[in-house]
């Protein structure tokens, strides 16, 4: 395989994390809610998605209960701060302190041990398809899932009713209220729907990308994501592209260091991040830009009715 | 019958003092019921958590000495979260306060001067004011969000100490591992009592305390930077500069982290390493939060996450818990205390089922 | 510091053994049970670094008939942490105390002169104290054998070395690795890429896949998890453990391995301290009994006359004949560090920040 190939690929299997967490923050963020927990929650997915695929043997049960232990945690956040009004950002971060020790906790059988990789009958069936097989299967399904996912949600949020009674709330809950929207429950859902995102995003690190376990294994990702959705001004479509821009420059530094390129690794290592930075400056000098897409009541509380 | 949550007419006082109490004892009570699952004796398990890590000379200067930078950044980070200015680059703050701190020590230290110790404060404060000086013009100048810029920045900073701690400034006797020299005595803060570790770095903190408490409570500063964060639309109409609250704010930030990070190199660590902190930046939020963004509050919260980190240890070394004990606890607490919180805005109120009527028959 | 062999083992233990009780030691009572404290800076785990630790303190406990108790603490990650738990350790009684890693020793080195009654050993260190040993694998004996199968097994000529930091141990022990696939392969050549991280295996994994990108078609470098052997079965080219032995996941393309052994190192620390007789001591072993290294397996498909190309250089080291850092040795830039037949002396290879000639990448500048 050529060396752009090869770069394209590794830049989407890199950003693959990223988009998932990405996308299931924005949608968080908004119905207004700031959930600063997805490391934790990634974590959290990644260390049940081992147990479970270690304990079965079955890889997509893994995912599964990984995003249902994200939205688990995402859960304990919810009632936090939808029923008992704590303030977001806190709650966030000790959400994110909580799953980090609780995975740590949880994952300490399974430390350094490897899954078993089977290998997969679909990847042989899509391999045969004529012409492009070869290529699609060099994918793993779950990131054309995410590709998926990411038509989902930008459907969700401008086509259909309920991503805009969503994207109200976000906006204004209290003149959602006043016309009948159940203000918390929208909110919760979209919360619920962040930590399940988040939760099959770590499921990916460890069990489809790496098979391995690791404390801490998510190493920022989720901070990462966290920043991707400010970055993307809260559109999906530059959530994805973030992700995969981020991932890029990731995966040109290793590239380049396997080149011989003289750089000190350091340097190359700190590119994606301020990479990051840059776009942010070039994007965010529209303040009106920004403004459209910034839900207005990102991280306040709203006093309604339950 | 079913439980309500109804809003008070003011806030209790009482339970800003119960609250954090009862979030403890709930912490506790699920302690208690871990411990017992785990077959641990719950009073040693107690006692191992909340007594052993202190009982100790040693120990009391352990607590003070690892709360010390918790308390002086979540201060500098609580002025910050009044005014909205979400500052999460303390980390990266705090390391390029160890490198510009670390290039006095390691220049003039091994020469020698009463002058070298303070030059190093003024050195780390400048370092992490510079560092969140960055993401203040992003925001000031480009609207650039500051969550995101210091985030990035503490990356970029934790890679430009490895850079130097891995070549620059690495110590040319140490057989080429990853550390610099000892800091020479004149680069190293004075130990306060004789057999502990606590050091003069703490009545930084303390004077930090006082000056914060005034700032917030007494000066016009302050008072603009509540205003800012309460109301953007109302500061302005009021004639405050939002933009200089937000440089205040990030600034406020740098400038603590930047010293408490001289406070690691010049006490505990006396080198440099490649990592200078256990993730103080990043638990100083919690603890400004914990603190409800009150100096005094501030300094209860950071020596309590303190107790936390010294229980941790003590439990892995006498009950054989496993280390991620810590956080698991942390984590339980903070929730507890986030929840117990609601309770001093709200009652809980118990609604009586519906009587049924019985039919009177004449 | 002398090379271990067989030989020289024998005569130091011998030597020991005669040696009269050390200054202010004395024996353990019949029933008095030692105390051991072992650090960990990371979590204890299946394979890896500090499971090569794990199990070293394990059998010594195991196998001491109660005679000594072990107290672990793991993910200690930052050094100020360290110095308060080596102290508390010390402080409740723990009469030896061993560090793991080398980010350890610089606060042992501090905190040894203030608890003289205790033993400290640390796993690499500059120089002993008085109650402060240190112990180190040569791990470059491992290096040097298993880049003899490299050099053979490429058909790309390629190798590929994923680091995670540019410590000393790492340096030398890649050195090695070129070193030995040259002796059998001058056109070999090899990527290097440091991930800057001691434990994110994802980051690990997109390295590997930049290395074999770009032509690497046998892997070594990445020790504590089977990451790479994994990739290397996803990509189907060959992985060598380096100081870890991953065949039990790796089941079909992990070509051979070396482990690291630190039993001798905790049971002659103990066994010392019970018989009054500790001394700080340097040790750095690399293969043989006692020593600190320990090839592994090897693969089915590597052919026989690798296999005794690989016996027969193993023995050479064994027997002291010889050295994998004999001359002529030449740096990237060409030129000659090490003359024609002359030895690296150990001091100089303990502090290498150097790379061979034929290493594609970085290391960091003084």
């Amino acid at each position: 395989m050529d060396t752009l190939s090869a770069i394209v690929i590794a830049t989407l299997v890199a950003g693959t994390p990223l988009v998932y967490a990405g996308l299931g923050e924005l949608v968080t963020e908004k119905s207004g809610m700031l959930n600063l927990g997805v490391e934790g929650m990634m974590l959290f997915g990644a260390v049940t998605a081992f147990a479970v695929t270690h304990a079965t043997h079955n890889l997509w049960l893994g995912v599964l209960f990984a995003a249902f232990a994200g939205a688990v945690l995402a859960a304990i956040f919810a009632l936090l701060t939808l029923t008992l009004k704590a303030n977001q950002v806190a709650s966030g971060l000790a959400l994110a302190i909580f799953g980090a020790g609780a995975s740590a906790f949880l994952g300490k059988p399974y430390v350094g041990v490897a899954l078993a990789r089977e290998p997969s009958e679909l990847a042989a069936w899509v391999s045969g398809i004529p012409l492009i097989g070869s290529t699609l299967v060099l994918l793993h399904p779950l990131i054309y899932l995410s590709w998926a996912a990411f038509g989902g949600v930008f459907w969700f949020l401008y086509s259909t009713r309920a991503g805009l009674v969503l994207r109200a709330v976000g906006e204004s809950p209290a003149s959602a209220h006043s016309i009948g929207y159940p203000v918390n429950t929208v909110r919760l859902y979209a919360v619920l729907f962040g930590g399940a995102m988040a939760g099959i995003a770590g499921a990916y690190l460890a069990v489809v990308y790496t098979s391995l376990w690791v404390e801490g294994m998510t190493a920022g990702r989720g901070w990462i994501a966290l920043s991707l959705v400010v970055f993307a001004t809260w559109r999906p479509e530059r959530v994805l592209l973030g992700a995969y821009l981020f991932g890029g420059m990731t995966t040109v530094q290793l590239f380049a260091q396997g080149a011989g390129i003289p750089v000190p690794p350091e340097m190359m290592s700190a590119l994606p991040y301020l990479a990051t930075i840059v776009v942010l400056v070039l994007i965010s000098r529209n303040p009106t830009l920004v403004q459209l897409n910034a839900p207005a009541s990102l991280g306040k509380l709203f006093h309604g009715e339950a | 019958m079913k439980l309500k949550l109804e809003r008070r007419v003011a806030p209790s006082q009482i339970m800003q003092y119960l609250s954090p109490l009862l979030a403890v004892g709930l912490t506790a009570l699920t302690g208690l019921c871990m411990f017992i699952a785990m077959g641990k004796d719950p009073a040693t398990a107690f006692y191992v958590f909340a007594v052993q890590p202190i009982e100790n000379l040693y120990g009391v200067g352990e607590l003070l000495i690892k709360a010390s930078p918790l308390i002086l950044i979540g201060l500098g980070l609580a002025v910050g979260f009044r005014a909205n200015v979400w500052n999460i680059g303390a980390e990266g703050q705090l390391t390029v306060g160890v490198i510009f701190s670390g290039v006095v020590a390691l220049h003039y230290g091994p020469q020698g001067g009463s002058w070298v110790l303070p030059a190093m404060v003024v050195a780390g404060a400048f370092g992490g004011m510079l560092w969140s000086a960055i993401p203040a013009f992003l925001r000031t100048r480009f609207n650039a969000n500051e969550i995101l810029t210091s985030l990035m920045l503490t990356y970029v900073a934790q890679l430009w100490l490895s850079y130097l701690i891995y070549g620059p400034w690495r110590d040319p006797n140490g057989f080429n591992f990853p550390q610099s020299e000892p800091l020479a005595p004149s680069a190293l803060f004075p130990i306060l009592i004789e057999g502990t570790r606590l050091n003069a770095s703490v009545l930084i903190t303390l004077a930090a305390v006082v000056f914060t408490w005034f700032i917030l409570k007494r000066s016009f500063v302050g008072y603009q930077l509540q205003v800012v964060g309460l109301s953007e639309p109302a500061a302005r109409y009021a004639g405050f500069n939002g933009r200089r609250a937000v440089w205040i704010a990030m600034l406020a930030g740098g400038v603590a982290s930047g010293i408490a990070g001289v406070g690691e190199i010049a006490g505990p660590l006396g080198q440099l390493f490649p990592t200078a902190s256990p993730g103080y930046g990043f638990a100083a939020i919690i603890v400004a939060f914990l603190g409800r963004l009150q100096p005094i509050g501030i300094v209860l919260g950071g020596l309590l996450i303190s107790l936390l980190y010294l229980s941790g240890e003590a439990a892995q070394m006498t009950l054989n818990l496993p280390s991620a004990i810590t956080g698991l606890f942390q984590g339980v607490l903070l929730f507890f205390l986030l929840g117990a919180d609601i309770l001093i805005t709200y009652r809980i109120r118990v609604i009586p089922g519906t009587v049924k009527l019985k039919k009177v028959t004449a | 510091m002398f090379s271990m062999t067989r030989r020289n083992f024998l005569r130091s233990s011998a030597a020991g053994a005669t040696i009269g009780l050390g200054p202010g030691l004395k024996a353990f009572a019949q029933n008095e049970v030692l105390k051991v404290g072992v650090v960990h800076q990371g979590p204890i785990a299946e394979n890896g670094w500090e499971a090569f630790h794990a199990r070293a303190w394990r059998s010594l406990e195991s196998k001491s008939g109660g005679k000594v108790k072990v107290t672990v603490l793991d993910n200690v990650q930052q050094a100020q942490d360290a110095e308060r738990v080596f102290r508390q350790l010390a402080a409740q009684g723990h009469q030896l105390i061993m560090g793991t890693t080398f980010s350890q020793y610089a606060t042992l080195r501090k905190l040894a002169p203030t608890l003289p009654k205790t033993k400290f050993e640390c796993c690499a260190g500059i120089g002993t104290l008085d109650n402060l040993g240190v112990f180190e694998a040569r791990s470059y004996e491992g290096t040097y054998l298993t880049g003899i199968a490299a050099g053979k097994m490429t058909k790309s000529n390629v190798l590929g070395w994923v680091g995670a930091f540019p410590v000393p141990q790492v340096i030398y022990g890649l050195n090695a690795f070129m070193l030995g696939a040259r002796s059998v392969n001058p056109n070999a050549v090899c990527k290097l890429i440091w991930a800057n991280a001691w434990s994110d295996p994802a980051k690990e994994k997109d390295a590997i896949n930049a290395l074999v990108s770009q032509g690497a078609d046998v892997l070594s470098g990445s020790p504590n998890t089977p990451v790479q052997g994994l990739a290397a079965e996803e990509k189907g080219v060959w992985s060598i453990g380096s100081s870890g032995d991953f065949s039990a996941f790796v089941k079909n393309r992990q070509l051979t391995s070396f482990e690291l052994d630190w039993t001798s190192a905790y049971a002659e620390a103990a066994q010392g301290v019970i018989d009054g007789k500790w001394k700080a001591e340097s040790k750095w072993r690399g293969l043989g009994p006692g020593g600190f290294v320990r090839m592994t397996t090897q693969n089915a498909a590597l052919p026989a006359e690798v296999r005794a190309l690989m016996a027969e250089k193993e023995k050479a080291i064994l027997e002291g004949k010889f050295h994998p850092f004999t001359g002529e040795i030449k740096d990237q830039s060409g030129k000659v560090r090490v003359a024609a037949g002359a030895t690296m002396p150990d001091a100089e290879l303990r502090s290498i920040d150097w790379l061979v000639e034929g290493i594609q990448g970085q290391l960091p500048r003084t």
